[in-house]
This record gives C-alpha cells, sequence and structure tokens, in this order.
C-alpha cells in the first residue's frame, strides 16, 4: 500500500509530499500506521531513501482527546479511530488540518479555538439552570449538555466548515455548542451569550452543518443551535 | 504567597490553579498540550463521596477504612480521612462550576457502585466522568484567565526545577516552538505531571505520561515513594496501537472469565473463587490470569443484545470499532494492562515534597492510595491534592529569597546543544522501546529477586550509554533528553520492588508470597550522584 504524507519540518519551511511503502493489516487504524512507520530505526521512503520520523500528535488513542486530527484521503478525521479497511482508495493521503498553521508535519497550532473561547469569557460560574418545562424535556436537555461537555476542541468542524477560515471573526461550531452548554447551565449569562454567538456564529453560519456530519463526539450542534435560538426568541 | 506555577494541566493542576485564583495567587499553567489531551479526559468510572441522602449504612468512616483496606494499610490515615472528609464539598463544587452529572430524581449526582467499596458511592458523568469535569474546569480556569489572575503557556515541557539549599524557587521549561529553554520564577511550584506510563511502552493511559518530571526531581534531590505499586487492570484488549481498557462494569453486569481447553471452557475464576469469582479485586484476577498461561476471554454475550446496549453500549462499540468483535455474540480477548502508579513523588500531609515550596499533587505524588488504589478514588485524590497544596501555598508567607538562574540556564542549555550535537548507535526511540520491554518482562504482575536484578542491570547497560545517544530532531526535543531521567526512574522502581520482599496490594513477589507485618510502611527512595537509596518510612514522614 502506498502512503502519501504532506510533510514539513518546522513551521517556517516549504511543505513537501514524501510517499512511503507499507504492508499492514488492513484493520488498523492510520495511528497505527503512523506508529509502524515510524517504529523502525530507519525511516526509508518510497524510493529507498532514508528520511526522518513523521511528527503527529497522540495522547489517548482511543477517540477521546482529539490530538491526532489530521486530513485522510481528503476528510478530516482522527487517526485513531480511522481504519484502513474503511478508506476506498488503495494509496492513503496522510495531510495537517489545513485551516491551522503547521508547526510540523502533522502537527497544527490549534490554540486560536482556545483563544477565541477565552476573548469571549464563556464559563459557567454558577449553575442556574434553565427550568425545563417537563421532565422529558429536562432529560433531553441534559443529554445535549452532556454531549455538548464532550467536545474534544479538535477542529474536525472548522476544518470542514464553508464558513470558518481562519478565526478571526467567525468562531464555528465548537463555539455554538460551548455557548449553549454555559447558557442552559447558567440561566443569567444567556443575554451576554446571545449577543456574542449571533456575533460570532449566528450571523454567519450558513446551516450546512457539515461539522455534525465529522464530528467524532456527533455532537448535534443543530440541537444546541435550536435551543439558542429558541432562548433568543425568548429574548 | 503571591505567585505559583503548576506544572501539568490535568484534573489535578486545573483544580490547584483554580484554588489558587480564588485565593489571589497568581498562576503560571503550563503543559505541552491543552488540557483536552490530559489523560483525564479517559477517566470514565466516577468519583467516591459519601454524600446527604447515602446509601443506608455508609459513612465518611467506611469510606475511610475501605480506602485503607484497599491500600493494605500502608496509606496515611490523616490523609486518607482529609480525602474522605472533603469529598462531599467537592462534589458540591464540581456541580456548581457546571459539570454534567448523571443525575437522579431529585436533580442531584447519581451514584453507583464500584470494585473494592462496601457502599454505592461513586458519582459519575455517564461514562465520561474524566471528560465532564475536565470541560467544567476548563472553563473555571478561562474564568480566571480573563482575569488575567492565571496564564496559561501552552508548548512548554518540563526540564528541571531551580533548587538552591533544599528550596525551589521555579522551573526551566522546554517550549518547543521556540526551540529554547525558558526559566520562569514564583514563590512555589506544583507538580501535577501524572502517572509515568511511558516506562511499560503501551498501557491503558495516555501516551503523554512519562514520569520525567517526577525521574528529573529525584536527580535533583526530591524523595520517591511507593514505586513498586502498580496497579495492573485485569481486562484489557490488545489493539494494534494501545491496550484499551475493557471497563469493570462488564464484570459487574455478570460478565465471566475463562480459557479454553480442548472444546471446553474452563472458568477458571468461579472453580477457585466461587460464584462471586469474576468480581474479585483487580490485582488477585491479574494474577490468576496471569498464572494460567492461556489465552483467556471475557464473556457478557449471554446477557442477550438488548440489555448490553442498554447497560454497556461504550464496550460494545470499542470492540466492535477496534476489534471487530461483537460482544453479543462472541468473547472478548483481554490480558492484565498497566493502568495506575501508586507510587509517585513522596508528599507530606500539605503536598509539599521534601524540598521547600516543591508540591505535587495527581497521580505523580504517591498519596492516598498506599498498595492499591480504589476506583473512583483516583479523580477524587487529583481535585482533593490540588486544594490541599493551593491552600497551603496561599495562606504562606512570602519568602523574599531568590535564586540568580542566569548561570543554571547558561549550564543547561550548553547540555542542549551538546545532545543536539551527538551522534552513535543508540537511538533515542530504541532505548525508550527497550527500557519498555525490560519493565514489562521484569516488573511484571508476579516479581521475583532473579527478574527484578536482570531488571536492574538492563537497566544500569542503558543508563551506561545514555548520555551518548543518537540525537533524532524528528521527534520532540523533550524526548531526548527525558531519556537520562526516565531510565534512572526505571531503576529507582526496580529497586524498590526488589526491596519489598513481601507481597501487599499489587506488589507480588514469588519469592515472598505473604503480607509481612515488617514491611507495613511506604518505601521511599533517594538519589546521590548515581547512588540510590531505599529505606521504610516507619515513622511516618511522609503522607502525615
Amino acid at each position: 500500500m502506498r502512503v502519501r504524507i504532506l510533510r514539513q519540518q518546522t513551521s517556517l519551511s516549504e511543505s513537501y509530499w514524501e510517499n512511503f511503502r507499507v504492508d499492514v493489516p488492513k484493520d488498523m487504524t492510520v495511528a497505527g500506521l503512523l506508529d509502524h512507520i515510524n517504529f523502525n530505526d530507519d525511516i526509508i521512503d518510497e524510493n529507498g531513501n532514508k528520511t526522518t520520523r513523521i511528527g503527529w500528535e497522540c495522547s489517548c488513542l482511543q477517540g477521546i482527546c482529539g490530538a491526532c486530527a489530521m486530513v485522510i484521503n481528503d476528510i478530516p478525521a482522527l487517526a485513531c479511530e480511522t481504519f484502513i479497511k474503511d478508506l476506498k482508495k488503495d494509496e492513503i493521503t496522510i495531510r495537517p488540518l489545513r485551516k491551522f498553521p503547521v508547526i510540523h508535519d502533522l502537527i497544527v497550532d490549534r490554540s486560536v479555538i482556545h483563544e477565541n473561547l477565552k476573548k469571549i469569557n464563556l464559563y459557567i460560574g454558577e449553575y442556574h439552570p434553565v427550568k425545563a418545562k417537563n421532565l422529558k424535556k429536562a432529560e433531553k436537555e441534559h443529554r445535549q449538555q452532556y454531549d455538548v461537555a464532550k467536545c474534544l476542541k479538535c477542529g474536525i468542524c472548522l476544518e470542514v466548515c464553508p464558513n470558518y477560515v481562519n478565526g478571526n471573526s467567525f468562531f464555528g461550531a465548537l463555539f455554538a455548542n460551548e455557548c449553549y452548554l454555559v447558557s442552559s447551565r447558567n440561566e443569567t449569562e444567556k443575554k451576554e451569550i446571545l449577543k456574542n454567538y449571533e456575533k460570532h456564529f449566528g450571523n454567519t453560519c450558513s446551516k450546512s452543518f457539515s461539522c455534525m456530519d465529522l464530528c467524532p463526539m456527533k455532537i448535534q450542534t443543530i440541537a444546541s443551535v435550536a435551543g439558542l435560538n429558541k432562548n433568543s426568541f425568548h429574548n | 504567597m503571591e505567585s505559583a506555577l503548576v506544572i501539568g494541566s490535568g484534573i489535578a493542576g486545573m483544580s490547584s490553579a483554580v484554588e489558587l485564583a480564588g485565593k489571589g495567587v497568581k498562576v503560571q499553567l503550563f503543559s505541552p498540550f491543552p488540557s483536552e489531551r490530559s489523560q483525564s479526559v479517559m477517566a470514565a468510572g466516577g468519583i467516591n463521596a459519601v454524600l446527604k441522602g447515602h446509601e443506608e449504612g455508609d459513612s465518611i468512616a467506611s469510606h475511610i477504612e475501605d480506602t485503607l483496606k484497599g491500600g493494605r494499610y500502608i496509606a496515611g490515615e490523616r490523609a486518607v480521612r482529609g480525602l474522605c472528609e472533603g469529598a462531599e464539598d467537592i462534589i458540591d463544587h464540581l456541580e456548581k462550576i457546571g459539570t454534567v452529572f448523571s443525575v437522579n430524581e431529585s436533580g442531584r449526582p447519581d451514584r453507583r457502585a464500584f470494585g473494592g467499596q462496601s457502599h454505592k458511592r461513586t458519582c459519575y458523568c455517564g461514562a465520561s466522568t474524566g471528560k465532564q469535569i475536565v470541560s467544567a474546569l476548563i472553563m473555571e480556569v478561562r474564568r480566571f484567565e480573563a482575569k488575567g489572575i492565571i496564564e496559561r503557556k501552552l508548548w512548554r515541557f518540563f526540564h528541571s526545577a531551580l533548587i538552591k539549599d533544599g528550596v525551589c524557587y521555579g522551573a526551566l521549561l522546554f517550549n518547543e516552538i521556540t526551540g529554547k529553554l525558558e526559566a520562569y520564577c514564583a514563590d512555589a511550584v506544583i507538580i501535577a505531571t501524572g502517572g509515568q506510563n511511558k516506562l511499560f511502552g503501551k498501557t491503558t493511559g495516555s501516551t503523554q505520561c512519562d514520569g520525567y518530571a517526577a525521574a528529573r526531581l529525584f536527580m535533583q534531590g526530591a524523595k520517591l515513594k511507593n514505586l513498586e505499586f502498580i496497579q495492573y487492570h485485569p481486562t484489557a484488549m490488545e489493539t494494534y496501537q494501545k491496550k484499551m481498557l475493557i471497563s469493570e462494569a462488564v464484570r459487574g453486569e455478570g460478565g465471566r472469565l475463562f480459557y479454553c481447553e480442548g472444546e471446553n471452557r474452563v472458568y477458571f475464576m468461579e472453580e477457585k473463587y466461587g460464584s462471586g469469582g469474576n468480581l474479585m479485586t483487580r490485582d488477585v484476577i491479574s494474577r490468576e490470569i496471569d498464572a494460567v498461561k492461556k489465552d483467556v476471554f471475557l464473556d457478557i454475550s449471554f446477557l442477550g443484545r438488548k440489555e448490553i446496549e442498554r447497560r454497556i453500549p461504550e464496550v460494545k462499540d470499542t470492540c466492535l470499532k477496534y476489534r471487530g468483535i461483537d460482544i453479543c455474540n462472541e468473547p472478548i480477548p483481554i490480558s492484565p494492562a498497566v493502568h495506575f502508579f501508586m507510587g509517585g513523588l513522596a508528599v507530606h500531609l500539605n503536598h509539599e515534597t521534601n524540598i521547600r515550596n516543591l508540591f505535587a499533587i495527581g497521580e505523580c505524588a504517591s498519596m492516598y492510595h498506599g498498595a492499591n488504589r480504589l476506583g473512583g478514588n483516583s479523580l477524587l485524590a487529583a481535585i482533593y491534592g490540588g486544594r490541599v497544596a493551593a491552600g497551603e501555598i496561599s495562606g504562606r508567607r512570602v519568602e523574599r529569597e531568590s535564586i540568580n538562574y542566569a548561570d543554571i540556564l547558561e549550564h543547561e542549555n550548553e547540555r542542549l546543544d551538546m545532545l543536539r550535537q551527538s551522534k552513535s548507535s543508540f537511538p533515542v526511540n530504541y532505548i525508550r522501546d527497550m527500557v519498555a520491554d525490560t519493565m514489562n518482562r521484569d516488573l511484571g504482575i508476579v516479581r521475583n529477586r532473579e527478574a527484578l536484578e536482570r531488571g536492574i542491570s538492563d537497566i544500569d547497560y542503558y543508563l551506561s550509554v545514555a548520555d551518548r545517544i543518537s540525537y533524532d530532531s524528528s521527534v520532540l526535543m523533550y524526548a531526548n533528553y527525558s531519556l537520562k531521567g526516565i531510565l534512572t526512574l526505571a531503576k529507582a522502581t526496580l529497586i524498590s520492588a526488589e526491596f519489598r520482599k513481601e507481597s501487599r496490594g499489587s506488589h507480588f513477589r514469588s519469592d515472598y508470597p505473604k503480607e509481612s507485618k515488617d514491611y507495613e510502611a511506604s518505601s521511599i527512595i533517594s538519589y546521590n550522584d548515581g547512588k540510590f537509596d531505599v529505606c521504610l518510612d516507619k515513622e511516618s514522614v511522609y503522607e502525615s
């Protein structure tokens, strides 16, 4: 199997493609594949030339930390839960997420995500939940809050979003979900949050919701948006 | 005190940072990656606390006794008492800051049963308790970041502490973006860098936790405690990329362990221990699996698809996703895997190490768990320890002494430059892999003198070449400079295991299979210019 990897030695150097030939089981993940290439003492490319180890980020290796987000065969995904057998082509192309600055090979700097959340100063502070009308609704809200708090901040929703460019003004789905979580668990914060939500998400989102198709935690951003719009209406 | 460095931004690090900030202490919070990548997010099960409306018969005294008993009576009684008494307030605080707990009819955190505990007292958030707490704490940290009281600094790896005459004044951090060492001074330093997973290669935990910070501090004069106590989780599933934890909940729901003899299944735990055999403690089951010397499986298929999907959906998904195994129809192949380190930096009741103004919290500190940890007590200890350290620091008077770190910084930068030039036939990653092989072979579930001495001899060899490794520019600088510390920690762990000539909790010696009164104390190991000294803390100098 041929593996093409877009590499970049430092944040300032040029990127280039490097190809590898590997023979690995199909039920291995892309994380396992990268480990396999890196495991040898000498790393050899497809032409038999010695090269350097491939830089990539990982921590949990089981889909709950978001470190290994990258673009695999043109689709942003977590390497640790993308299986070779599920990839349609015989050739695998791997590149870093495109909407974040590259630090080294497949490692990108996603600090804009945290900087934007910090800028808006989103936090629950005191638990003052919005009172649901009935038990069923309360359970539904609780489920959505639980799901949203599982957000990995991996950046995949931003990578796939047609509206997200660089995080200067539009902050993307993870921001909308965070707004929902905070406003639903602390009613007193709602007004200020809604203002920022409109400015940095609501007014720009074209509702393609491609973010939901690829979210590793399957967060239903549309439900968060509905919750926030409902709050908007009440105000 | 007015300022603190917190190194590590998982649950322990963030808890201490928030607590310090709340008391007006300025915090710089360092980690290589954001908190979402910390091992804390992997803690699934829950957090123990005896709350109002507890199960009949439960009490704080019962939580204390369960914890001490689980730790085979070498954890500090006063420390454990503080932990258990502080638990309810911690749950209240986590609720207040918006943690999404699974709740009961009255809207309070629901509780589930956990191994080794006499009552149902483990509060939980579905199957992602750690992650939900991390999410809530990140927001709290953000609140103080906005006020300028906490400053987060990413891409910083711990290098060493700034220590003079037994007092800590700050730390050197390596910035992987600029490729330079940076010096930071503060009134106090808190280490919250997690356990030493990477000594063993593939474990159930994060690849980021390697024990280097504790190792380097050990080489700088900090004492380490109870390193020999390593918890093996009996049911992990091997995958190409890691050992995937199969939750204790499977056995809780009736899962049966067996191996095959010809066509027949041998339910070895039930045969030996009766109907409750599959629910024996983690250390007992791990040893029994190890003794079988055959492929062992865990079967839950008899529960039926509907109940499996209702009660343990995450386990079903994990097995299907990573091994293509449908647990509704077939058993799960399992084996024990390294899961938690009870040992680490030796700390006093206030979480201060033997070096003044240097504190340690969370898994990198050895406290509360003795010879074995109860499920649900690690999240509690991480938060409680963070609060205790923060309380001590905020209440302490500022000492106006300082350190001239310019010479230290220059010296350490020169050493890194020398490392960058080094070339030999020993690539750093090769040695790291070899260390993991040695540790898994010689410091397994069942230990003996011969194996431990062989392990020490192997590590000695790697230590002899550690100063002339082949520098690998394609891995992090950190991976290069941390090697010697990791080897030193590996050796200290093997020496501690050899020293304890008895079997207690998670430490089992085939040549000393009985628990001995003579060893009913923590082991303390210290380092002085290449020399290791180990003794028992019979006077309870630490954890008291």
